[in-house]
């Protein structure tokens, strides 16, 4: 990518109608995909927090803010035990998209997600906007590093903190060996996008069934997690009949982790496996699935323009995905 | 200190098991906080932007709205504490002593807690002498009651670097300003340790009606969650719920039945301890883990 100009998002995909496209097919009668995602962050005291609960009197911010680092700490003291209980109730181990230094700072937390086989997902070294970062390479890789030490396993995806991203950020990505990404909101179906390091995938990750915009930014009733869920359950899980639909459900500890909000989180899981058909992936699974969808697709059709240019990349990863 | 300097890193599933005496399964505490705001300053928190926005002062229309919670809204509450038999927590601002004596009174006249609230209604970063302030607060709380506080709540949970510090040293015994937990936990000061007590933003109704802007209704709502899930954990080990509440706030007329019929529920367990944050502070010394 030396000399050229970074891409914009529209160079690296092109529009597709999902219309348009033939749909995915998932295995065992499966017709909806349910992906989980727990946020965990570090929140250094020596910086503006990144969310705040309560402005400071006459709204004027100062540092240290201790009431909103405190609020956050809760999460990981106790919100973050009822995401546990919640998960191995159900059987269920989802994405965990993790701040590398949650490792370093809350190996308690980091050690129980990776013993209950939760996937972990790059999500920075600490929060805060991607553009700030001064050395962004350097701190995508040395995310991937840590997380690696720390499960023995590179993660395959990434998500921005905040879904953060520069022009740049893509070939960053693809070049520390990220699969994926769920930065990219915009569709209902993984994509294929170009970098000049290679193809990443794009899962529908969400910032509508996410517990910051909800309840910190739009500031809900605490049982409107439960009932915007279900009308976007209901709503995918009828479209489902034609095509398959992943729905995505974002949570942070020190918000849905609270006493008054966990039961609306519960609830949530209870609707969805009245369901027939539904199962519960993590990012990595679905893009595995997505994958060997592509490779089949590729053999006999493009299954869209992104694919086809995507081919032209000389990159291994785009080969095995496209070209199979 | 940094705040991972106090206190250390430490999930709520793998500590002793705390009880409560006389069988009590959890404990609440009820916070009412009284402030004096300055009317030469800006106003801490507004109800109502002025036309074409800016902070024009005086500020008569949000001065005069806070005043009525401490003219009326309060003693709309207190029926809410004589009915059910609720140890209530006054957190003052030294200020509001000498300009509120009937609230006072009235809190005494219950045996109520005197808890430190800053001497001003204003972030403790813009305090000019905080350790002076700290003192000045203990000091009037002492002349109107005769016994010096044991609990502070820094204005809007505001808190330097030093807090715990000064509060310690000042001989504050807990502090309320960390919430980061459902149980008591130890922070580290520059000489001994302090306790803090689990409060609440979030069962708070500056957070759900000045700043998330909740109809009124969400107060009692969210507090019925809190307890319920609260009540339910506590099963493996006692817990602390904290409901906060300003007279200005929930002393309105439309707001204030919402805050009573939580008592209407949670009265009807007979293994919910309500407690002042002292009783909470001698319980924990008593039965918790000793200071680091």
């Amino acid at each position: 990518m030396s000399g050229s100009p970074p891409m914009i998002p529209r160079e690296r995909c092109e529009y597709s109608a999902i219309v348009d496209r033939p749909p995915l097919k998932l295995p065992g009668g499966a017709r909806m995909v349910v992906w989980s995602i727990v946020n965990l962050e570090v929140w250094d005291i020596s910086k503006p927090m990144a969310r705040q609960v309560l402005p400071a009197p006459t709204g004027v911010p100062l540092l240290p803010d201790v009431p909103n680092w405190s609020w956050h700490e809760y999460g990981m003291r106790v919100g973050v035990w009822r995401f546990f209980d919640l998960y191995k109730r159900l059987a269920i181990a989802p994405t965990l998209s993790i701040n590398a230094r949650v490792c370093e700072d809350y190996p308690r937390v980091a050690q129980q997600a990776r013993d209950a086989g939760w996937e972990f997902m790059g999500h920075a070294y600490e929060q805060g906007p991607i553009h700030k970062e001064t050395d962004q390479k350097a701190m995508i890789q040395r995310s991937m590093q840590v997380i690696e030490k720390f499960t023995g396993k590179r993660p395959v995806g990434w998500l921005g903190p905040g879904l953060t991203q520069t022009f740049d950020t893509p070939e960053f990505l693809a070049e520390a060996g990220v699969k994926y990404i769920g930065d990219w909101v915009y569709d209902d179906e993984p994509t294929v996008i170009r970098t000049a390091s290679g193809p990443l995938v794009t899962l529908p990750y969400t910032v509508e069934l996410n517990d910051i915009p909800m309840m910190l930014v739009q500031h809900h009733e605490s049982d409107h997690l439960l009932k915007r869920t279900i009308d976007s359950f209901d709503r995918l899980y009828a479209e489902s009949k034609d095509r398959p639909k992943i729905m995505s459900i974002a949570i942070h500890p020190y918000i849905s982790g609270q006493p008054f909000r966990i039961k609306y989180l519960e609830a949530i899981y209870d609707y969805v496996n009245k369901h027939q058909g539904v199962v519960h992936w993590n990012g990595e699974q679905i893009l595995d699935w997505f994958e060997g969808q592509a490779g089949k697709a590729g053999s006999s059709h493009e299954r869209n323009g992104a694919a086809k240019n995507c081919r032209h990349q000389s990159a291994d990863r785009g080969r095995r995905i496209l070209e199979e | 200190m940094l705040p991972t300097e106090r206190i250390s890193y430490s999930p709520i599933t793998e500590r002793p098991r705390l009880t409560l005496p006389n069988g009590a399964r959890m404990a609440v505490w009820v916070i009412v906080n009284v402030e004096e705001w300055d009317a030469k300053l800006p106003m801490p928190r507004t109800v109502l932007t002025p036309p074409a926005g800016g902070s024009p002062s005086p500020d008569i229309p949000n001065w005069a709205w806070h005043e009525y919670g401490n003219r009326v809204g309060f003693w709309r509450m207190l029926k809410i504490f004589d009915e059910f038999r609720i140890p209530g927590v006054l957190a003052i601002n030294g200020s509001a002593l000498s300009a509120y004596p009937a609230i006072v009174e009235a809190a005494k006249a219950r045996r109520w807690e005197f808890m430190g609230h800053g001497f001003t209604q204003r972030n403790m970063q813009k305090v000019e002498n905080e350790r002076e302030d700290i003192r000045r607060t203990a000091d009037v709380i002492e002349a109107a009651t005769g016994r010096r506080p044991r609990g502070w709540l820094g204005p809007g949970l505001t808190e330097t670097w030093e807090t715990p510090d000064l509060l310690k040293q000042e001989g504050y015994e807990y502090v309320a300003d960390w919430v980061l937990d459902d149980q008591p936990v130890w922070l580290k000061t520059a000489t001994a340790p302090i306790v803090n007590i689990p409060y609440t933003q979030e069962c708070n109704d500056v957070a759900m009606m000045l700043i998330q802007h909740h109809k009124a209704s969400e107060y009692y709502y969210r507090a019925i969650d809190q307890f319920e899930q609260i009540y339910d954990d506590a099963g493996d080990s006692a817990r602390v719920m904290a409901l906060v509440v300003h007279p200005y706030i929930m002393g309105a007329p439309h707001r204030t039945r919402y805050f009573r019929r939580i008592f209407e529920v949670v009265r009807q367990k007979s293994d919910v301890a309500f407690m002042t944050g002292e009783q909470i502070l001698d319980w924990y010394l008593t039965t918790g883990p000793k200071a680091p």
